[in-house]
C-alpha cells in the first residue's frame, strides 16, 4: 500500500487554477496556527498590556522566560517529561519487538491464550482503572517517583501488535536464512528484523513520545512534589504567579512544552506515516 | 530513517543537556551557560541572552562541625514566591542551626500534600512537617496510618512546656487569639499556624468616589446601593462587585451573623454529624448574592473557586469592589499603584442581624508522629522560628497574612508598618471585633473538602442557571449531610 | 432467589450448547449446563449473595441475575472456546492466522515464554490487576485515607439508576427489539427498493434508541440518587461533537490540501502540527482565546461586532462548544493526517469515470471519494471517540473544570472529581466500571465491524 505515504504523489488528479488553492490553504493554515501565534503574542506582553488588547510584541518575553524557565522550574519539568518520555518510549519498542519475535516466530502452547491475553487489553485503558492503579500503585511506595511514571506503560497491546503484524508481512524465507547460518533468535531480531523496521520503529517513536509526553492524569494523581512533576501538569501551577493569574508565562510556558513534541513529530513525520501503513493494511 | 532517527536523538540529547544544566540553576552554579544552551537549542535564539539572576534562594548547608546532620522535611503546599519565602527562612534557620537541615518540598495544593504525607507514612518515609489548611482540621486528626496509630502529634503535647527548643523560643503561646480559638481542639494546639487570614473587601475608590461614595460599603445593603450608583455612571465598568465562589465565603458569613454551619457547636464541643445548609443565614447571603447577580453586579467568572480570575476582573477595572482573602493585601497595593486607589475594608455583612464575628482561614504546620526526639525538637524549634516576632512580620508585610503572633504585631507597630500602609491593619482589626462563639470560630467537620464542594456547586447552579435558592439548597443540604453521615461512619470511633 | 436463577442457569447451559457448538454430544449437554451453573454462582458466592438479601430493593436483585446471567455466559464462552479447539475449529489461532510461519525457530519451550515475559508481566500487574481491583472497590463505601470500609454491594450502582426496575428492563429491551426489528426488516427488502431506504432509516433509529434507552435508564438524582444522567448527556454531547467537529474538519482540509501543487509538503506540515500538542496545552490556549476578562474572542465579539459574549463557563452550551472547539482543534491535525494518506488511496479511474458521466464535484466527492475513505474513517471514529472519552480530561481540567454547574463534567472527568477530589473511592470506581463497559461495547463492536485491527488509541 505505497500509496499511503503522503510523499508519493499521483499525477493527472489537479484540474483548474492553482491559485485558489494556495489562498485557501495558506488562510487555513493560519486559522489552525491561530491559537499558537495568539499564545505567542500574549507571552510578550504583561497583564497591564493584555488589558489593553494591545496587537503588538510586548515588552515582557524575558522577564516571563526567567520567570517560568528558572523561578518556577519549568525547566527541570521538562527534564522529568523528557526522561519520562524517552524511557517509555525506547521501553515500549524493546518490549514489543520482543513480544513481536515470539508471536511471529516460535510455536509454543497456549500461544492462543497468550493472545487473546494481550488482545483483551486493548479494552482496557488505563483511565478506566486509574483509581484502582493509583491505589495499588501507591502501595508499592512508588508515588513521586519516576518508577510510577514509567513502568506501568512499558508494555501495550498496540505496540506488540504493531511489530507482530509488520514481522508477519516480511517475507517467510528470512528465518529460513537466519537459521541456515544458526543465528539465535536475539540476533535475528537485531541483525535481520530490526533494519528492516525501521519505518514502524519510528512511527512506534513518534506515538509514543507524543503519547507520553502529553500525559496528564496519571502524573497529577501519581505525582505530587512539584520538583518532579511532569510539564503538562505543572502548567496547572502556573495559572498562579506571584498570586494573580499572570497570562503571559502561562502561555509562554505552553508554548515551550509543546516544542519537543513538535520537533519529533515534524521530524519523523514521513517514516511515521508509512509505518502507520502496516497498521493500516492487515 | 535510522539518520532521522539518529538526529532526532541527537537533538533530544541536546535538549536533555539544555534542561537539566539548567534544571541546576537552582543551586545556581551553572546558570550563565545552563541558561545560555537552554535558550539556543529550545526557543530559537530570540531570548538567547537571558542570563538567570535567581540563585539567592540557594540552599547550602554548612555541615555541622560535630556530628551528624539531621534532616527535617517540611512539605509545603506552596508553588510561587510563597515557596521561595519558605525556602529562604529553612537556609536561615539550617545556617543558625549546622545539625539541623530543614528541606522544603513544595506541591500543589494541600490536598497533594495531605495525600502525599498519608501515603508516605504508609511507605516509611514521612516527612517531619506538613502544611495542611483549616477546613480539614478534622480530616487531619482523624487520619491513622495502615496500624490504626494517629499520623500527627499535637504541638503542645510535644512542646511539653518548654519555652525554648534548640535555642529557638517557643512562640506558641503568643499566637494570636483568633487563631489560637480556630485551631484549639480539645484543649490543645494539634498544629502550630502560620498562614492565617480573613475575608477583606478591596475597593477601587476612584470608581466609589466617582459614584458619590465616600467610604467602602459596609453592609450587604451599602454594597446594593453602592452598585446602583455605580451602574449609572456614564462610563461605568461592566460589573460592580466580585469575589471568589469559594465556600469560605459563606463560612464567613455566617460567621457574621452568628449562625452555625455544623451541629454540636461546630463540631467544637462534638464531633459533628449533620451539616445546616438551609439556614436563614445562609439562605439570606446566597438571596443577597443571587440578587446583586441577576441585576448584573455581581460579575461571577464561571469557575468555583477562582481566585486568580476574580483578581483579575478587580485589577482590569471590570469591578469596582472585590471580596478576597486578606492575604493578598500586599499584592493588591502593589498591583494597583499608579492604577487606582485600592481600600481595604471589612467584608460586608448583613444589617438585619447583629453583627458576631469573622472567622480566620488558612493553614497550619502539623508534625508527625512517631519521629525521633531530635528530629523532633529540630522540627518544633524550626515551626516556631518560622513564625517567631521577626518571621511573622515579615511574612505579613510580604503578603498580608497575619502576623501570627502578638509580638510579632507589636513589632511591626513599633515599626510604623500600619501607618504607612492601612489596608494591612485591616484583617487584624475586623478579626478583634470578632466575638468568641462557636459561629465565629468556624466548623471542624469531616468530609470538609467534599461539602464544600457541594456548597460552591449549588451557588454555580444558583447562579448560572437561575434557580431557586432554599430548593437548591435543600438538595445540596441532603447531599453534604450523606457525605458527613458516610464519613463519620468510616472515621469515627 | 438464587436457587431460581440457578436452576435457569442450569437449563440455559445445554442450550448454548445446541445453538452455538458443533458436536452437541450428551457430555456436552452435562458439562454446559454445569458450567453454566457454576459461572453464574461465582458472583454471588462472591459477593455473599447480597443483592437477593432481605432489604435489598427490586434494581439491587436486577443486577444480581444481570451478574449471574454473564457468569454463566462467559463460562461458557470459556468451554465453547475448548470444545472448538477439539473439534478443529481453532478459532483463537484464526485471529493471527498471519504469523503461523512454517516451523518458526525450534528452541526451547522457555523461549517464547521469555520474550513475552515483560510485557505479560506487566499486562497483568498494571492493567489486569487494577482492572479487578476497580469491580471490587466499585462494591465498597471507601475513602482514601480512611481507616474502615464498608461494603455496599451494588448501592454505588443502584444509585446512578433509575428506581424502577421495571424500566431497566423495558427500556434496554425495546431499544434490542428495534435493532433486531430494523436488521429483519432489511434482510426481507430488496436492495435498491424503497423498503430497503425504509429499513436504513429504521436502522438508523434503532441505534440513536440505545442512547435514549440509556438517558432513560441513568437517574436524574433526587431521592439520594446520584444525578448521573446530566454526567451522561454531556459525555454524549462532548464526544459526539468532538468527533463530528475533528473528522469533518480533518476531511475537509484534507480534501482540500491532498492536491499536488508546489509546497505541498509544507502545507502539510503546517496543518498537521496540532497533532503534536498535549491536550492539556489546547486547554491552556483556548482558556486565553476564550478568557472573559482578557481574551480576544469575548474583545473582538464586542469591539466589531458589538455583540456581548456572556462568559463561556456561565453558559452550558458555549462552554461545551468551547470544550468541542479546543479538543476539536487538537485533534485536526490527526484526523487531516490520516485521511491525506487516505485520498492518495482513492481509485483514480473511478473518479475520473465519474467525471465523465458528468457527475459534479460534490457527487465525485459523495459517490466516489467517501466510500473509498470509509476504513479510515471507521479507524478515525474509533481513536477520536478514545481520544474525547479520555485526553479530554486535561482540556476541561484548564478551561472549565467542568462548569457551569456541571455541564462540562463528562463521565472521565466525574470519575476523579468524585473518586480523587471528593475521596469518594467506591463511587468513582463504579463510574468506572460503567466507562469499562462503554469501551467494552466500542471496541466489541470495532473488533465486529472491521475485523481485527490494530488500535491507535494510545497505551
Amino acid at each position: 500500500m505505497a500509496g499511503l505515504n503522503p510523499g508519493v504523489q499521483r499525477k493527472g488528479f489537479f484540474h483548474g487554477r492553482k491559485w485558489p488553492y494556495h489562498i485557501a490553504l495558506t488562510v487555513t493554515a493560519l486559522v489552525i496556527a491561530f491559537p499558537l501565534l495568539y499564545a505567542a503574542l500574549i507571552s510578550t506582553q504583561t497583564n497591564a498590556e493584555i488589558f489593553t488588547f494591545q496587537l503588538t510584541p510586548g515588552s515582557a518575553l524575558r522577564d516571563h522566560f526567567q520567570i517560568v524557565w528558572f523561578d518556577r522550574g519549568l525547566s527541570s519539568a521538562m527534564w522529568n517529561s523528557l526522561q519520562q518520555a524517552i524511557y517509555v518510549t525506547t521501553g515500549k519498542t524493546v518490549l514489543s519487538l520482543l513480544a513481536g519475535l515470539a508471536f511471529v516466530y516460535f510455536k509454543f502452547p497456549f500461544k492462543w491464550f497468550i493472545f487473546f491475553f494481550v488482545l483483551v487489553t486493548l479494552m482496557m485503558p488505563t483511565e478506566v482503572m486509574i483509581l484502582a492503579m493509583f491505589r495499588q500503585v501507591s502501595g508499592y511506595g512508588w508515588q513521586d517517583t519516576m518508577t510510577a511514571l514509567v513502568v506501568p506503560f512499558l508494555a501495550s497491546a498496540t505496540g506488540a501488535f504493531l511489530f507482530r503484524q509488520h514481522f508477519a508481512n516480511l517475507p517467510a524465507d528470512l528465518l529460513e536464512a537466519a537459521q541456515i547460518d544458526g543465528a539465535s533468535p536475539i540476533k535475528f531480531l537485531t541483525k535481520i528484523l530490526i533494519p528492516l523496521s525501521w519505518n514502524v520503529i519510528a512511527a512506534m517513536f513518534v506515538i509514543q513520545f507524543v503519547y507520553t509526553w502529553n500525559m496528564f492524569l496519571w502524573p497529577s494523581l501519581i505525582i505530587r512534589d512539584d520538583s518532579r512533576q511532569v510539564v503538562q501538569v505543572a502548567l496547572q501551577t502556573l495559572t498562579n504567579i506571584d498570586g494573580s493569574l499572570n497570562y503571559g508565562p502561562l502561555m509562554l510556558a505552553a508554548i515551550l512544552a509543546s516544542i519537543p513534541p513538535a520537533i519529533v513529530f515534524v521530524l519523523m513525520q514521513k517514516p511515521f506515516m508509512s509505518g502507520f501503513a502496516v497498521g493500516q493494511n492487515k | 530513517m535510522k539518520y532521522r532517527l539518529l538526529a532526532l536523538l541527537a537533538v533530544i540529547a541536546l535538549v536533555a543537556a539544555a534542561c537539566s544544566s539548567s534544571s541546576d540553576d537552582e543551586t545556581a552554579t551553572t546558570v550563565a551557560s545552563g541558561g545560555e544552551t537552554a535558550t539556543t537549542v529550545v526557543s530559537g535564539g530570540e531570548t538567547a541572552t537571558t542570563v538567570a539572576s535567581g540563585g539567592d534562594t540557594a540552599t547550602t548547608v554548612a555541615s555541622a562541625a560535630s556530628g551528624e546532620v539531621t534532616d527535617i522535611d517540611f512539605w509545603v503546599a506552596f508553588t510561587d514566591y510563597r515557596q521561595e519565602y519558605s525556602e529562604e527562612k529553612a537556609a536561615a534557620f539550617n545556617a543558625a542551626h549546622p545539625e539541623y537541615n530543614v528541606k522544603i518540598t513544595s506541591f500543589a495544593s494541600y490536598n497533594d500534600v495531605f495525600d502525599a504525607a498519608v501515603l508516605a507514612v504508609d511507605s516509611g518515609e514521612p516527612p517531619a512537617l506538613i502544611h495542611f489548611f483549616e477546613a480539614a482540621t478534622r480530616q487531619a486528626l482523624d487520619a491513622v496510618d495502615s496500624s490504626g496509630a494517629p499520623i500527627f502529634k499535637s504541638v503542645t503535647e510535644a512542646i511539653g512546656g518548654r519555652t525554648e527548643i534548640v535555642g529557638e523560643p517557643v512562640v506558641l503561646d503568643s499566637v494570636i487569639d483568633a487563631a489560637r480559638n480556630y485551631y484549639t481542639v480539645d484543649g490543645s494546639f494539634y498544629s502550630m499556624p502560620w498562614n492565617t487570614s480573613t475575608t477583606v473587601m478591596f475597593n477601587n475608590m476612584d470608581i466609589l468616589n466617582e459614584a458619590g461614595i465616600t467610604e467602602p460599603p459596609a453592609t450587604w445593603a451599602d454594597v446594593t446601593a453602592a452598585c446602583e450608583a455605580i451602574a449609572a455612571l456614564p462610563d461605568a465598568p461592566s460589573g460592580c462587585i466580585t469575589w471568589p465562589n469559594h465556600s469560605w465565603f459563606v463560612e464567613q458569613s455566617l460567621g457574621q451573623q452568628g449562625e452555625l454551619l455544623a451541629n454540636n457547636d461546630n463540631g467544637r464541643t462534638g464531633r459533628a454529624d449533620e451539616v445546616f445548609l438551609e439556614s436563614d443565614g445562609l439562605i439570606n447571603y446566597l438571596e443577597w448574592w443571587k440578587g446583586l447577580s441577576d441585576a448584573g453586579y455581581y460579575t461571577y467568572t464561571g469557575q468555583q473557586r477562582d481566585w486568580g480570575g476574580t483578581s483579575n476582573a478587580y485589577l482590569a477595572g471590570e469591578v469596582a469592589m472585590l471580596v478576597y482573602s486578606s492575604s493578598d493585601t500586599t499584592f493588591f497595593d502593589r498591583e494597583t499603584e499608579g492604577l487606582f486607589t485600592n481600600q481595604a475594608s471589612f467584608m460586608p455583612r448583613n444589617e438585619a442581624v447583629d453583627y458576631v464575628g469573622n472567622l480566620i482561614g488558612g493553614a497550619t504546620i502539623w508534625m508527625l508522629d512517631g519521629l525521633d526526639q531530635v528530629t523532633e525538637d529540630g522540627a518544633l524549634a524550626f515551626a516556631n522560628f518560622f513564625s517567631n516576632p521577626e518571621n511573622a512580620a515579615e511574612w505579613h508585610q510580604l503578603t498580608g497574612y497575619e502576623p501570627i503572633t502578638k509580638d510579632s504585631i507589636t513589632l511591626l507597630e513599633g515599626e510604623g508598618w500600619y501607618d504607612e500602609s492601612p489596608n494591612s491593619q485591616v484583617a487584624s482589626d475586623q478579626l478583634a471585633a470578632a466575638a468568641d462563639t462557636p459561629a465565629s470560630l468556624g466548623a471542624l467537620l469531616g468530609n470538609f473538602v467534599a461539602i464544600r464542594d457541594v456548597i460552591t456547586l449549588a451557588i454555580e447552579d444558583i447562579l448560572v442557571n437561575d434557580l431557586d435558592v432554599a430548593t437548591r439548597m435543600a438538595d445540596a443540604n441532603a447531599e453534604a449531610n450523606k457525605s458527613l453521615t458516610e464519613y463519620e461512619l468510616l472515621n469515627a470511633g | 432467589m438464587l436457587i431460581a436463577g440457578l436452576v435457569v442457569a442450569a437449563i440455559l447451559g445445554p442450550l448454548y450448547v445446541r445453538r452455538n457448538t458443533i458436536n452437541p454430544t450428551a457430555a456436552r449437554y452435562g458439562i454446559g449446563s454445569a458450567v453454566a451453573v457454576l459461572g453464574a454462582a461465582v458472583t454471588p458466592l462472591a459477593m455473599g449473595q447480597c443483592s437477593f438479601a432481605e432489604h435489598s430493593s427490586g434494581v439491587d436483585k436486577l443486577l444480581g441475575y444481570l451478574l449471574m446471567f454473564g457468569g454463566a455466559w462467559l463460562a461458557l464462552m470459556g468451554a465453547r472456546i475448548f470444545w472448538d479447539r477439539a473439534d478443529g475449529k481453532k478459532k483463537g489461532d484464526a485471529a493471527f492466522a498471519g504469523e503461523i510461519r512454517a516451523g518458526g525457530f525450534r528452541l526451547g519451550l522457555w523461549v517464547p515464554w521469555v520474550l513475552l515475559s515483560p510485557t505479560l508481566i506487566i499486562l497483568l500487574v498494571f492493567l489486569y490487576f487494577p482492572a479487578a481491583a476497580t469491580f471490587t472497590l466499585s462494591t465498597k463505601l471507601t475513602r482514601l485515607g480512611a481507616p474502615k470500609s464498608i461494603d455496599v454491594c451494588f448501592t454505588n450502582f443502584t444509585e446512578l439508576l433509575i428506581t424502577d426496575p421495571f424500566k431497566l428492563v423495558a427500556y434496554p429491551l425495546i431499544a434490542i427489539a428495534l435493532i433486531y426489528g430494523a436488521r429483519f426488516w432489511k434482510s426481507r427488502s430488496e436492495p435498491g427498493s424503497a423498503s430497503r431506504k425504509g429499513a436504513e432509516v429504521a436502522a438508523v433509529i434503532a441505534m440513536l434508541s440505545v442512547f435514549v434507552a440509556l438517558y432513560a435508564m441513568f437517574s436524574p438524582g433526587g431521592g439520594g440518587q446520584v444525578a448521573y444522567r446530566p454526567v451522561y448527556i454531556n459525555t454524549v454531547i462532548i464526544s459526539v461533537g468532538i468527533v463530528a467537529f475533528g473528522m469533518i474538519g480533518g476531511l475537509a482540509v484534507a480534501y482540500l490540501a491532498f492536491r499536488q501543487i508546489r509546497g505541498g509538503g509544507v502545507y502539510r506540515t503546517l496543518l498537521i502540527w496540532p497533532y503534536a500538542i498535549s491536550p492539556a496545552v489546547a486547554g491552556v490556549l483556548f482558556f486565553m482565546i476564550f478568557d472573559p476578562t482578557a481574551g480576544i474572542f469575548t474583545h473582538t465579539m464586542d469591539v466589531w461586532f458589538g455583540i456581548d459574549v456572556p462568559n463561556y463557563r456561565e453558559s452550558a452550551v458555549l462552554a461545551q462548544s468551547s470544550i468541542i472547539l479546543a479538543s476539536g482543534w487538537k485533534i485536526l491535525g490527526y484526523n487531516i493526517l490520516f485521511y491525506l494518506a487516505g485520498l492518495q488511496t482513492v481509485p483514480l479511474e473511478q473518479i475520473e469515470a465519474a467525471l465523465i458521466e458528468g457527475a459534479s464535484t460534490w457527487q465525485r466527492f459523495t459517490k466516489v471519494v467517501l466510500p473509498a475513505l470509509s476504513p479510515i474513517t471507521f479507524f478515525l471514529l474509533i481513536t477520536n471517540l478514545t481520544y474525547a472519552f479520555f485526553e479530554v480530561y486535561a482540556t476541561i481540567d484548564f478551561m472549565t473544570k467542568g462548569a457551569p454547574a456541571g455541564k462540562t463534567s463528562v463521565a472521565i472527568y466525574e470519575i476523579i472529581r468524585v473518586g480523587v477530589n471528593n475521596g469518594d473511592l467506591g463511587r468513582g470506581a463504579a463510574q468506572s466500571v460503567l466507562l469499562f463497559i462503554a469501551v467494552i461495547a466500542i471496541t466489541m463492536w470495532q473488533f465486529r465491524t472491521s475485523g481485527e485491527r490494530v488500535s491507535y488509541g494510545g497505551s
